[in-house]
């Protein structure tokens, strides 16, 4: 911020000065004349930065816009002492001259100072990261609490967390319970609940409980770092559309040497020495390669910020081209379309026997297994808040089931284990349950089926919602599992997704994938880490709920850090709106150039407003760049393709 | 403390030539990404040359750091000179 407010009071020193002399010449005061030469010189002085810059580059062998922008000066200066002499019209012309220059200084150093700012503020989102990251922790050290340097908390430490505080670190709740806003990291805005067990991220935060949280990495290697790194990275790395633009201003500023040349050689022998100098000056000033080379960089660095902002990484402007041409999105099923944990989602009871009976006996059976579904069947009987006694004695039958005792009282669980003792009406049940692709568990009690727990992955409450958004944008989407058919179909109709491919092993995901190649742009999100090999070999690759996993973090094209599908919609439309943007300021940062040159050339403009043209250019281009950063999802209603 | 300054020539950060943007865009982005690195005390980007000169607390950084970041950033980099001071 130092370097903005040197160069605001540069301009604003600058501007005093030449209004002063060109408001001294023509007065009555003794010396007016002197008085106002000395303070434009002052005031093209003060404009240093550009001539400096100029002559580096110069030296440097670069010939560069401020070069043209020095000479311009220089010449006007020159004039302004030199033609006086030769000619009878006096000093109105040499102050003429030097005020026009000492304007035209003025207006360079304004924009220049202008396009900084806006050019630091693009940078805003990543500030806002960097902000974020915390520089002190309250940790517990022999038995007596420390506020301690971020740096020096060590592995396995215990953090306390005060209710309202930024949570310091990346690691594990040991104990307490609230809930905290990971919005900075995911971007999503609801607070979540933690307790122990769960994991935190530094950066976020604690809302109303006390936590104290066991620090799991270091400061340097928390998701927030990785996360301004990736960031930083993302926005250095160029568009391809920037090599047309680089191509560009590599001959334009060559190009405008000669032009100027020959807009004085021709004019000098047609009008005269003082019209040709008068000309070419103009020529040298309107010449704005800046709305070409800066146009994409800084859209892509305010696309870049404002996606982060939204819990989205795109890595760099590569993808922001990809991004906008997608035309299909193929998603990994379990874990990502789906919550890709098995629940309980309907209980179905025979003869006097409850639910809570079912689920107690079922619970009591799987108590000691680890099998996914028992998990299920144990969630179910915690949430129902069931006391479950231990097994007396249990085996399980692999791909079979569960027969368990308690006390006099023999449990059987899984169809194989009782396919006799089922009855007519349980056996339609479960045929029309496993026909929706769930999973049905029949619980019997001393060889009588008691009731039928219905277990199935759910979809995530976001899915439909993303799949209607992808539609809307006119995007097509398929979902690639390893599950079955009947699964499958199942979720695919729940969410109206258009095409589904079943039972794939993960190299007939890659497959599927390069054979949707084919005709499309193919973007595909997962969770980054079982479906790599098809993630590579998208045009696209999305990890989603990648906040804390580095390697889902460090292998996707874009990371998305929360959970919410409706995401990709959004990084889609972000990007197609960017690169409309990019395209459009190039295109117009040309004609702009050929229109003011030829008014340059034919002296229709004068010093003073073909820098004030220029400037105008320069800065309304990077200005419609920079809005990208103030960009916002759209409602679902409002997506058009 | 052991101060150590490395002078490093980052390619590609020149200038384009734009007349208003003294403040190389890139070179602007490398100076904060140096700077944010713990253990570093003070950054230079020259934004003509791309020469980037560093002054940092040789206990708790290195060198090869530097170049490491400015290579994920993007840019071809050798060490031009290194003193202690």
């Amino acid at each position: 911020m130092k370097e903005h407010v040197k160069g605001i009071i540069l301009v604003i020193l600058l501007g005093l000065f030449a209004l002063a002399g060109a408001l001294i010449t023509g007065t009555q005061v003794a010396y007016a004349r002197e008085i106002s030469i000395v303070l434009t010189l002052i005031a093209v002085a003060l404009g240093y930065r550009i001539y400096v810059h100029g002559i580096r580059s110069l030296m440097h062998g670069n010939v560069t816009a401020q070069l043209f922008a020095t000479i311009a000066i220089f010449i006007s200066v020159v004039a302004g002492f030199v033609l006086p002499s030769a000619s009878a019209t006096g000093t109105a012309e040499a102050v003429g001259y030097l005020t026009a220059s000492a304007i035209v200084a003025f207006i360079i150093l304004a924009g220049m100072t202008l396009e900084d700012y806006i050019i630091h503020r693009t940078r805003g989102a990543l500030e806002k990261l960097i902000n974020l990251s915390p520089t002190t922790a309250r940790i517990r050290r022999d038995g007596a609490e420390a506020e301690v340097p971020i740096d020096e908390v060590k592995l396995g430490e215990v953090v306390l967390v005060k209710p309202g505080d930024k949570i310091p670190v990346d690691g594990t709740v040991i104990s307490g319970h609230s809930t905290v806003n990971q919005a900075t990291i995911t971007g999503e805005s609801i607070p979540v609940e933690k307790t122990v067990g769960d994991r935190t991220f530094a950066g976020t935060f604690n809302e109303q409980g006390a936590l104290e949280v066991k620090v799991e990495k270091i400061a340097e290697d928390s998701t927030l770092s990785h996360l301004i790194q990736l960031v930083e990275e993302a926005q250095e790395k160029k568009a391809p559309i920037q090599n047309v633009a680089d191509r560009f201003t590599t001959y334009f500023l060559p190009i405008m040497a000669v032009l100027a040349s020959s807009v004085f050689a021709a004019s000098y022998f047609t009008l005269g020495f003082n019209v040709a100098l008068s000309r070419t000056v103009t020529v040298l000033l309107v010449a704005c390669p800046c709305a070409l080379a800066i146009a994409v960089p800084v859209a892509v660095a305010a696309t870049i910020g404002n996606a982060s902002m939204n819990g989205i990484i795109i890595k760099g402007g590569t993808h922001i081209e990809k991004l906008k041409d997608v035309k299909l999105v193929a998603f990994d099923k379990t874990g990502t379309l789906t919550v890709g944990e098995p629940k309980v989602v309907e209980v179905k009871t025979f003869g006097n026997y409850s639910d809570a009976d079912t689920i107690k006996y079922a619970a009591i059976a799987e108590k000691f297994s680890e099998h996914p579904l028992s998990k299920a069947i144990l969630a179910k009987a915690t949430e129902m808040n069931l006391k479950i006694p231990d097994p007396t004695d249990f085996k399980t039958i692999p791909g079979h089931g569960v027969d368990a005792s308690y006390g006099d009282e023999h449990i059987l669980i899984g169809r194989k284990m009782m396919e006799s003792e089922l009855s007519e009406e349980a056996t339609q049940l479960m045929n029309r349950v496993e026909g929706e692709g769930k999973t049905a568990i029949p619980v019997a009690l001393d060889k009588h089926v008691i009731g039928i727990v219905v277990v199935a992955d759910t979809v995530r409450k976001d899915s439909l919602e993303a799949i209607q958004r992808l539609k809307r944008l006119g995007v097509k989407t398929a979902m690639l599992t390893g599950d079955s058919v009947l699964t499958a179909k199942s979720i695919a109709e729940q969410i109206g997704i258009d095409e589904y491919h079943a039972e794939l092993l993960p190299e007939e995901k890659v497959a599927i994938i390069v054979e949707l190649k084919k005709l499309n742009v193919v973007a595909m999100v997962g969770d980054g880490v079982n479906d790599a090999p098809a993630l590579a070999n998208s045009d696209v690759s999305f990890a989603m709920g990648a906040a804390g996993s580095d390697v889902a973090m460090e292998t996707a094209d874009v990371v998305l850090l929360g959970d919410d599908l409706t995401k990709v919609e959004y990084a889609i439309s972000l990007s197609r709106k960017a690169f409309g943007r990019m395209k459009g300021n190039i295109a117009y940062a040309f004609v702009w150039n050929i229109v003011a040159l030829s008014l340059a050339a034919f002296g229709i403009l004068n010093p003073v407003l073909a820098v004030i043209l220029a400037e105008a250019g320069c800065i309304s281009v990077v200005i419609n760049s920079a809005l990208l950063l103030l960009s916002k999802p759209n409602p679902l209603s409002n997506i058009k393709g | 403390m052991n101060i150590g300054r490395v002078t490093l020539n980052a390619s590609k950060i020149e200038c384009a030539g734009c007349k208003t943007c003294a403040t190389n865009y890139e070179a602007d982005n490398l100076q904060h990404a140096l700077a944010r690195l713990n253990g570093v005390l003070k950054v230079k980007v020259d934004k003509v040359t791309g020469k980037v000169t560093i002054e940092y607390d040789a206990q708790k950084i290195s060198d090869s750091k530097f170049t490491e970041r400015i290579e994920k950033l993007g840019y071809k980099v050798e060490i031009e000179s290194r003193v202690e001071i």
